[in-house]
């Protein structure tokens, strides 16, 4: 089963404006959209120092881990988790059965505020992925499947003759 | 490190399946949820948290309760670890207060090199949590047997087993359950031997 449906230029686009738009307008840092294996797929805004590959996977641990609890205190449904740090804070959104929006902002902004805006965000974004869907719903990716993150098998050095 | 609760006489031991990507860690556990003898109670719920395509994301765990020793009720708890590069911090999460080791080894030809480094990988985050792998009580379980293209069991003991102390290791086939309770068995022996050993010690 495939974690995310065929994506092509224009879907990526179409997700990055909406992502940016709100980077704009909540004065978040970044914005990134995970698949449910941890792997991002695009971003918008400021990445700094922030190890982007393992905040995914680990955004990606967490969200699989409260949707467990959920299921344990019998209700299946997780939107969202919020993270209050000091300086800066984490607040990972569902985009359903496709991933989430893991969003890093600092803490001064209240949580309620980002996820005001967040809310055209999150739709625009599922709706561009339903439309992927909609556009070939037997083919997909799975990222975990291809094991993106290991390089090993890129370049080889050739056999001796 | 195991939990001893003087209160309810009860010991905690952690178990975890380490291993290269899709070599059985996950499958050793599923081999031991549906098929060990115990009690409904002493049996907990096998929870896996695992993509769409079924690999672990974060953990599978699998508590077990044992018969009492010495007055206390032993529980197990068995996690596996994600085998995927992307996920070593993960891995480092997982490996926290870990008292006994199984390293799950793919015995394919193939898959020697990921073997290797993967046992190199669990040193290196180990020592990253300031532990040592000399420390702790580990057995090596060779799996995949029942594949056509394996590497013989002398080779893996070869890249595997060359520390200054050899450990056990077991062949098996975790999908056909061979193997997988006498690994399973022999750590738990080595953990309630350390164990034993540490509290008499203390008690001298």
């Amino acid at each position: 089963m495939f974690s995310l449906p065929l994506l092509i230029s224009e879907d990526i686009a179409a997700m990055d404006a909406a992502m940016g738009e709100f980077v704009f307008n909540s004065g978040s840092r970044l914005v990134l959209f995970i698949d449910g294996g941890g792997f991002i797929v695009t971003r918008q805004g400021d990445c700094g120092n922030i190890d982007t590959a393992t905040l995914g996977a680990l955004a990606a641990n967490s969200f699989a881990a409260t949707q467990a609890i959920a299921k344990l205190i019998e209700d299946d449904t997780v939107t969202s988790l919020y993270q209050q740090g000091n300086e800066t804070s984490l607040l990972i959104l569902s985009v359903g059965e496709f991933g989430f929006l893991a969003v890093v902002f600092p803490a001064a902004i209240g949580v309620g505020s980002v996820k005001f805006y967040a809310e055209e965000m999150v739709s625009r974004v599922k709706r561009q992925l339903r439309d992927a869907h909609d556009r070939a719903p037997t083919q997909g990716l799975d990222l975990s499947a291809l094991n993106l993150a290991d390089a090993t098998p890129l370049f080889r050095r050739r056999a001796a003759p | 490190m195991a939990l001893i609760n003087q209160a309810t006489k009860e010991i905690q031991l952690k178990i975890v399946y380490y291993g290269p990507p899709q070599g059985g860690k996950t499958s050793n556990l599923e081999k031991v949820h549906a098929e060990v003898e115990a009690a409904p109670e002493a049996k907990g719920k096998l929870t896996s948290l695992a993509t769409n395509s079924d690999r672990t994301l974060f953990f599978d765990f699998l508590p077990l309760e044992t018969a009492v020793i010495r007055g206390f009720k032993t529980k197990f708890q068995l996690f596996t670890v994600p085998g995927q590069v992307i996920y070593n911090t993960t891995r480092q999460l997982v490996l926290r207060g870990v008292d006994g080791l199984v390293f799950v080894a793919d015995s394919q030809y193939d898959k020697m090199e990921e073997n290797v480094h993967t046992f190199a990988n669990m040193i290196q985050n180990l020592e990253t949590l300031n532990q040592n792998i000399a420390n702790i009580p580990y057995v090596l379980q060779y799996n995949k047997r029942d594949l056509p293209d394996v590497a013989p069991v002398d080779y893996l003991d070869f890249l595997l087993n060359n520390r200054d102390v050899q450990v056990p290791s077991f062949a098996s086939s975790a999908v056909k359950g061979e193997g997988v309770f006498e690994t399973l068995n022999m750590i738990t022996r080595m953990l309630l031997h350390k164990l034993l050993t540490e509290s008499g010690r203390k008690a001298a």
